[in-house]
């Protein structure tokens, strides 16, 4: 059990703490974390940030009259590189919290939640590209206090996304969580056969008292 | 608090600082990006005094435009005294020269008696269009401008208030 605790109710706290326990455990398992998309993210918007304060020094040195000309270059590369910026964080990352890969199979995982619902929402994206989306609802792994408890979400994880349970084979098989899976692509892919044990045993988990 | 940032990987620590960072240089850009659609060095002045009363007050927000170089009597214009950085907003009461000859203005607040003779640099009777006028004013806001007036007569105030933006911006993950 984590010392720190969070608020229940808040549907933020609930998601980051699951995306940053979801990096921790899948680092723990020798997955090979890639940064990329983020990395050029921080990079662009870096960029824009330098170009914003070049130009604050050049305008505090030199003045408007002689800076007006370089200041309308950097206001449109500024412009341009927010866009790219925007562009890149919702569209391309879309909510992307984890991707990268363990003795040769790609993952990758993007979260999100829905307003007003306490149901964590996962994409995964195995090596052949094809997703889908699980969903857990939060209460199988916090308690009513809002501790985190990993034991739960890493055996939700192996049981249900077959490359984590490749990884830690102790967890798989023992969830019984709710859990169930939504399958986003048309064709049926390779789904985990512990995934879909899992499912038709499980049993509702009541909130567990911290 | 501070545990939220604590157990951050470098990354997502550089990803936070990163989006305040993004906000004050957005802020900026934004500045600059309408001074050089006006044309104007500070395309946006709070009246200070109140020498151009009934028409402005003190607190009064005033949005410049400095692209009509051929400024007419009876407009009214922000102008920087030469050799100081106080800008003033009077109106204009005279012209000299203008088309091939470059364009001069005596300015005067209507609240003030006299015009503005006395307060241009010492051997300075007139202003160049082109070298003091900072712009036209073309639209205004009443009262808004006080918050500026009361960071810069209270410059805590600032620091205060961009620490506690720092604060929210950086621990809040969404």
């Amino acid at each position: 059990m984590s010392d720190s605790h969070i608020s229940p109710y808040s549907l933020n706290d609930l998601k980051n703490t699951t995306d940053d326990a979801l990096g921790n455990y899948l680092r723990g398992l020798h997955f090979k974390q890639d940064n990329s998309k983020l990395d050029f993210r921080l990079a662009i918007g870096y960029t824009a940030v330098v170009i914003a304060a070049v130009t604050f020094v050049a305008d505090y040195k030199l003045g408007w009259d002689a800076t007006k000309n370089g200041t309308a270059v950097a206001v449109a590369a500024y412009a341009v590189l927010n866009g790219v910026f925007t562009y890149w964080l919702y569209f391309v990352e879309k909510g992307l919290i984890f991707e990268g890969n363990r003795e040769g199979r790609k993952i990758s995982l993007a979260s999100r939640t829905k307003k007003h619902t306490p149901t964590y929402f996962l994409t995964v994206t195995s090596s052949s590209n094809q997703s889908r989306e699980l969903e857990c609802p939060f209460t199988t792994w916090f308690t009513e206090d809002g501790y985190f408890v990993a034991k739960p979400f890493q055996q939700w994880l192996a049981s249900t996304v077959d490359v984590i349970g490749g990884a830690d084979v102790k967890s798989v098989g023992k969830s019984e969580a709710e859990s169930s899976v939504v399958p986003e692509a048309e064709s049926n892919g390779t789904p985990s056969a512990s995934g879909a044990d899992a499912k038709s045993k499980g049993t509702k988990r009541s909130k567990k008292k911290g | 608090m501070f545990s939220s940032i604590a157990s951050l990987q470098p990354r997502q620590l550089a990803a936070q600082v990163l989006n305040f960072a993004l906000v004050l240089s957005t802020a900026f850009m934004l500045w600059k990006g309408l001074s050089v659609f006006t044309n104007s060095s500070s395309p946006i002045v709070v009246v200070l005094s109140g020498s151009m009363e009934p028409a402005f007050e003190r607190g009064d927000l005033l949005f410049l435009w400095n692209r009509g170089m051929d400024t007419q009597v009876g407009e009214i214009v922000v102008y920087n005294v030469r050799g100081k950085d106080i800008p003033i907003v009077h109106r204009v009461v005279r012209r000299f020269g203008g088309g091939s000859a470059p364009l001069q203005l005596l300015t005067k607040g209507d609240n003030n008696a006299a015009d503005d003779t006395e307060l241009y640099a010492r051997g300075q009777d007139y202003l160049e269009r082109s070298k003091d006028v900072v712009g036209s004013v073309v639209g205004y806001v009443p009262f808004v401008g006080y918050v500026t007036i009361l960071l810069s007569e209270y410059p805590w105030l600032k620091t205060a208030m961009l620490g506690f933006m720092a604060l929210t911006v950086v621990l809040q993950r969404e």
